[in-house]
């Protein structure tokens, strides 16, 4: 029978390994490749719209022998966001990429990174997940290293080595649960699960080991200088979805694995860091002298945002308070995942033509490309979270939930945080703005531009105006 | 010399503390859960498999798909790698001692390398071992002054370091299409499959290791013949 949670998985892995046996067709497999990925895992996500959480198990052995996957709600709203701004990134990629060197290396090593996001997504087998975060560092490092400096170079071994350290604390929590509990399954470690120092241990392990890819601040050091050095769509990769599926881990294991362990003093913590990572992160973006240096510190604030949900979940009075704001999270998460691939995408463009991203420089400069640089002020206002954008939404039930559950001190925090995002964003743009008369043409690469202003205005629009489908979706 | 800073004493005494924590945790997992565990069932399934070796049973059925993922792990190393930039020089040319020596080794590992994979199926062994063995085989080819570690050029490069992969995967595929579903094998020839898998895998992890060591993009037909 077909399965369609393997052929999410299969689509990118065959496209790795046609292109390694067939370079000289890397461009025209990868895009290939890259929409029946698309249309697959969008797939997955109408049929569990349709019918709900979708389960498989691979090999046909029950689980926990076998390794299962699924896709349930949250799974699929990721997974969707992921291929679509993955399909834009290889789409402005064959445009970016196409008379450099680096083509060669860039396209079997994303679809590597596509398969192992995909694969992570759908994963429920907590030693599985390891795997896939293991090809997912390894070729994020590789892909991020592309583009040849020494400073590349150097930034992108240091995130190889951090990841590495990442994944194998993770891999001890993972240890330690099945010493414990003698399975690997998340579903049923976690019915089994009972507090105690090895539970403790395993949790603390896990989330600080993920804590750590998702560069959640003080650990978000390794991320500005690799975001920022990358080729621009690699660079769009690694900020909208490599620490995504980062966090997204950290939200799943807390609420899935560790529901009865991680008490509220603990979500404290991590909300704490998060807000943290907000003011940090956003003041570090507004003194950034470089465009692309500016949207990796921006990351690094819209990952505290999503830290900042864990506390708030604990402290919601009832399933209804909790279930709005997990559809607040993934709004969040998806805006964001569209809004930085856009604004790295147009920053790349930006760069190839003036050849720098200084923003002190920009004079006008960006003003030759109209499309580009609509894409970066649609994406700085998803930044922001200016109406109707998710980011919007998303921060309007934070602040509600943080007035209801009486933790007040989180509302100046994101005001603070939307302050100096809108301070960031409008000192690029009131530096784009400089030049008379305005260029003749909207557009002057289309398919380079038109990735950047789609992804764009489906951050800006599509995510928000599609809350109540993404709510149903979650089951809400 | 300086006298030991209070960091010196301090991270040692961290990790200490860390590492009896872990221990402590790690003691009280050991008691505790009753339930059922996962070996005991995968012990009980052996026969089931179409290997009768435990380890090959789970690498390449019970849980194939990790090995899948992990076989792709290995081609992105190895990509990783060549993306980077251009092999080192070769080593110099050996001496007599040195080259009839390769002569009867680099064979030997060879052999070794069959053995290992064909014992897999009911004894310790199978394609990750017998790759290494392969592995050996080309790292002492390179050190011994071949400049490619016996490897063909480059186009059979990328064939053979990613037939391990493309082979699972199709297989996956092929018996998914047949109407089995991904990497279910059929009861019967489940023994043949597991076979044709490990066989390609080996020699892709084999060839992958050589290129590793290599460090670099393999040079083109024409820079070597100079």
């Amino acid at each position: 029978m077909l399965d369609p949670l393997a052929l999410a998985v299969a689509w990118p892995l065959l496209g790795a390994l046609s292109i390694t046996l067939l370079p000289r067709w890397a461009a025209h497999l990868g895009i290939l490749a890259a929409v029946g990925a698309t249309l697959s895992a969008l797939g997955v996500a109408f049929a569990v719209m349709d019918s709900g959480s979708l389960t498989s198990e691979l090999g046909g052995w029950k689980i926990p022998l076998g390794i299962g996957l699924r896709a349930d709600g949250l799974a699929a709203a990721f997974l969707a966001m992921v291929n679509l701004v993955a399909l834009g990134v290889s789409i402005h990629a064959s445009v970016y990429f196409a008379d450099s060197k680096a083509r060669h290396h860039f396209w079997p090593l994303w679809f590597l990174l596509w398969t192992a996001l995909n694969a992570l997504w759908l994963a429920r087998d907590l030693f599985n997940l390891y795997v896939t975060l293991e090809l997912m560092g390894l070729s994020a490092a590789a892909l991020g290293a592309l583009s040849g400096t020494r400073e590349s170079i150097s930034a992108n071994l240091r995130y190889l080595l951090l990841g590495l350290a990442g994944s194998m604390t993770y891999l001890l929590g993972v240890a330690l649960l099945y010493v414990a509990y003698g399975s690997l399954d998340l579903v049923q470690v976690a019915r089994s699960l009972a507090p105690g120092p090895s539970s403790a241990a395993a949790c603390a392990l896990m989330i600080g080991g993920l804590s750590l890819k998702a560069a959640l601040f003080p650990l978000h050091f390794w991320l500005p200088p690799a975001h920022a050095s990358a080729p621009a769509p690699v660079s769009a990769a690694l900020s909208a979805l490599v620490v995504k599926a980062a966090i997204y881990l950290v939200l799943r294991l807390w609420l899935d694995l560790f529901a009865g362990i991680a008490n509220a003093s603990a979500a404290m913590l991590l909300g704490l860091l998060g807000g943290s990572a907000v003011l940090w992160g956003s003041w570090q973006a507004l003194r950034a002298e470089r465009l692309k240096l500016l949207a990796a510190y921006s990351t690094v604030a819209q990952i505290g945002y999503l830290a900042m949900f864990l506390p708030l979940i604990a402290a919601a009075a009832d399933e209804r308070g909790r279930a709005s704001l997990l559809v607040a999270w993934v709004l969040l998460a998806l805006t964001h995942g569209l809004a930085k691939a856009s604004f790295f995408l147009a920053t790349g463009l930006v760069q190839k033509t003036t050849g720098h991203d200084r923003i002190a420089e920009l004079g006008g400069a960006a003003q030759s490309l109209p499309a580009a640089t609509f894409a970066l002020g649609l994406a700085g206002a998803a930044l922001i979270g200016l109406p109707p954008s998710g980011t919007f939404f998303a921060k309007w039930i934070l602040i509600q939930a943080a007035i209801a559950s009486g933790q007040w001190w989180w509302v100046p925090v994101i005001m603070l945080g939307t302050l100096l995002a809108l301070g960031y964003v409008f000192r690029l743009l009131a530096r784009a703005f400089t030049r008379e008369p305005t260029p003749p043409h909207f557009v002057t690469s289309a398919r380079a531009e038109l990735s950047a202003l789609l992804l764009a205005v489906l951050a800006m629009l599509g995510v928000g105006l599609a809350a109540r489908p993404i709510a149903n979706l979650l089951g809400v | 010399m300086r006298p030991p800073s209070l960091l010196c004493l301090l991270v040692p005494l961290l990790l200490l503390a860390l590492g009896l924590s872990l221990g402590w945790a790690l003691g009280d997992g050991l008691k505790g859960y009753s339930g059922e565990r996962l070996a005991e069932v995968a012990l009980e399934l052996v026969p089931e498999s179409g290997a009768t070796h435990p380890v090959t049973s789970v690498l390449l059925n019970f849980r194939g798909y990790d090995t899948l993922l992990e076989l792709a792990v290995l081609l992105t190393a190895l990509l990783g790698i060549w993306s980077l930039g251009p092999a080192a020089p070769p080593y110099p040319p050996p001496g007599l001692v040195l080259a009839s020596l390769v002569g009867w080794v680099v064979p030997l590992l060879i052999i070794t390398g069959g053995y290992l994979l064909w014992v897999g199926a009911y004894a310790p062994g199978g394609a990750f071992q017998a790759g290494a063995m392969l592995g050996a085989a080309g790292v002492t080819l390179t050190l011994a002054g071949h400049p490619t570690g016996g490897l063909p050029a480059e186009p059979w490069q990328r064939l053979l370091a990613a037939l391990g992969t493309l082979v699972f995967l199709l297989m996956g595929l092929g018996l998914m299409a047949l109407g089995s579903g991904f990497l279910i094998y059929p009861k019967g020839i489940a023994k043949w499959l597991i076979l044709i898998i490990e066989a390609t895998a080996t020699l892709s992890i084999g060839v992958t290791l050589i290129a590793a060591f290599l460090g670099g993009r393999p040079m083109s037909l024409r820079n070597r013949s100079r």
